[in-house]
């Protein structure tokens, strides 16, 4: 069964197209991820997935409800997203920000219920954040960082979360383990999962499948091990990419000219 | 310095110590003045008003307490108490540290609809009961003109909003400057005085005509809170949490220019609570607008009755412009408690 259905979409910024003719759908429980060059329309389409950009013409459903028929709170019980560059406001808790993933259930004017504070304390605890429940989210580094942030799209209790480049600024290892823990709860949870990626080792290394994305177009869709072995890869990137084997993971490497 | 968000035993401290500070203000405000009459009649007095005791005063102490000090000290409760809210609740829904309630053009619109209504009474256009009338109307117009402006506000963005209100004052004050250019030097020192806003003229008549807007619009202003807090994510992340986050903003700004134009209409253009009092606040019990709000409404409301009191005592019998006194008094506050804690704004 798809939860993600994106059908012929075209998204447009004034006289430029952002994306055009794009489908694309993602079976319940499996994580894709759309790779491409800067510039390719990775972030527009998982915006768009999110509800959160105008569409031009075009469909896009999840769960098979149409994303731009609904209102902002049912959406957000739908999908969840972390963004590339979150804001993070001073002086809010930890456990503050992780409860604003359950605005969308308890609304603006009531205060959280026993089960909205049962879910935060949950995804604290499952994303070990329960020590810095009480922190104030500038305190914490980058790593920490981004893991409030997927505990907070975690909190929101959604079937589909879209992530647009969640390992930005993040050394190797907090990388590994942030999508670690995303793998985890895809497992545990069955969450369908759309993310966009630049590495495209991690990339390969994560996802059930990967979308190549370029100028606005889908340019190749299927299996991880399939695309990173395709020679349209190295050419939509215009450089040389070479796919090395290590304990039976893929690593993709660019070569030097 | 410590960034950890306050604890609660310090927030109930400050609304405690803020309740009390209201209390004591409010009692300032009956008490001082040039008829000396004794703190503890005129409390005794309230006291008997609530069916404790027994009323000692005079007749005349009576007229002076109930008929010019009370509503004095009610309107400038209302008036401190709308315009730190509206301050507040602009500076979370333009996330701008620099927001205060005119920041949309009511200052200019109501400077405008007053500056007509006082330069056109002698030609016989409009009569003095007239003046809260038009600043009233030309707060709301000025309002909604920027909004149109803005893009009516659902589809723009706060910044747009904020430059078509920069751009809107500047075009209404052109107009009031080119109307205070024709008048008579009299009609000139009059719109001066209204400009710099005053507690003189108030009367119950006046505190029953703004009180509905007042109490409706502080209600919305400090339930926004919430909404407040979670818009302060940023736009699209907010909408992704299933926030409206335009209409959010629309009702936020509606709520606050309506309060701010009825309280404008009435005691004129106090300027420096709107903007410090959050600030004030916020620097005691962090960055929260569920606390912030509430906590305002109090501090703005004790704040501008003491300043009040002091403007009509402080150089008696004459008056000094009461937003003179809330700067004197509220700058060096704020910068005491900056100097103290440097990085608070969300």
């Amino acid at each position: 069964m798809s939860w993600i259905d994106v059908e012929n979409l075209r998204v447009t910024a004034g006289s430029k197209t952002l994306l055009s003719d794009v489908t694309l759908h993602v079976e319940a429980g499996t994580w894709c991820t759309i790779i491409g060059p800067n510039g390719a329309g990775k972030t527009t389409l998982v915006e768009s997935v999110a509800g959160l950009r105008r569409i031009a013409s075009g469909e896009v459903s999840v769960a098979g409800k149409s994303i731009a028929q609904l209102h902002e709170r049912a959406r957000a019980r739908l999908v969840s997203l972390v963004p590339q560059q979150p804001q993070v406001p001073a002086g809010m808790t930890v456990q503050d920000y992780v409860g604003l993933g359950r605005v969308a259930y308890h609304g603006l004017l009531r205060a959280p219920s026993r089960e909205d504070k049962n879910v935060v304390e949950s995804v604290l605890d499952r994303l070990s954040l329960s020590d810095f429940a009480q922190r104030d989210v500038v305190t914490l580094s980058g790593g920490e960082r981004q893991r409030m942030v997927l505990a907070r799209a975690l909190a929101q209790s959604t079937m589909v979360i879209v992530l647009d480049e969640p390992t930005t600024g993040l050394d190797v290892r907090h990388q590994m383990e942030l999508l670690e823990l995303l793998k985890n709860e895809v497992a545990d949870c069955g969450l369908t999962v759309l993310a966009t990626l630049h590495d495209l080792t991690l990339a390969g290394q994560f996802a059930d499948r990967l979308v190549l994305l370029d100028e606005g177009e889908v340019v190749l869709d299927g299996a991880a091990r399939d695309v990173v072995r395709s020679r349209e890869l190295s050419e939509r990137y215009g450089m040389n990419l070479r796919v090395l084997d290590v304990d039976g993971s893929d690593v993709i490497v660019p070569v030097r000219h | 310095m410590s960034t950890n968000p306050p604890n609660p035993r310090r927030v109930a401290v400050v609304t405690a110590m803020t309740i009390v500070a209201l209390v004591a203000a409010a009692i300032c405000g009956l008490v001082v003045g040039p008829t000396s009459i004794g703190t503890w009649r005129v409390v005794g007095a309230v006291f008997a008003h609530l069916g404790i005791g027994h009323d000692t005063m005079s007749s005349l102490q009576s007229t002076i307490v109930w008929q010019l000090r009370a509503p004095r000290m009610v309107l400038g409760l209302l008036a401190g108490a709308m315009l730190a809210v509206a301050g507040g609740t602009y500076q979370g829904v333009f996330r701008n540290p620099l927001a205060d309630p005119y920041l949309l053009g009511v200052a200019a619109g109501a400077g405008l609809g007053a500056t007509f209504a006082i330069v056109d009474i002698g030609s016989g256009l409009v009569t003095p009961t007239w003046t809260p009338l038009l600043a009233f109307v030309g707060a709301m117009i000025a309002v909604a003109f920027t909004w149109l402006v803005g893009g009516r506000g659902l589809r723009s963005s706060a910044a747009t909003l904020i430059l078509a209100g920069v751009a809107v004052a500047a075009l209404l004050t052109s107009v009031q400057t080119y109307l205070q250019q024709q008048a008579s030097s009299g009609s000139i020192v009059r719109v001066y005085i209204w400009l710099l806003g005053s507690l003189a003229s108030a009367s119950w008549s006046s505190v029953l005509l703004v009180l509905p807007y007042v109490v409706i619009c502080i209600v919305v202003c400090v339930m926004a809170g919430r909404a407040l807090d979670a818009m302060s994510v940023g736009e699209d992340e907010s909408r992704s949490l299933g926030i409206r986050v335009r209409q959010v903003r629309f009702i936020v700004i509606a709520a606050s220019s309506l309060g701010t134009a009825a309280i404008v209409s009435a005691v004129g253009l106090i300027g420096f609570v709107g903007i410090i009092v959050p600030h004030i606040v916020r620097l005691l019990v962090g960055t929260s607008y569920r606390r912030i709000l509430p906590i305002s409404v109090l501090f703005g409301a004790a704040f501008l009755v003491f300043a009040d009191t002091l403007a009509r005592t402080i150089m008696a019998p004459s008056e000094l412009p009461l937003g003179v006194v809330t700067a004197a008094i509220g700058a060096p506050v704020f910068v005491l408690i900056l100097s103290v804690r440097r990085s608070y704004v969300r």
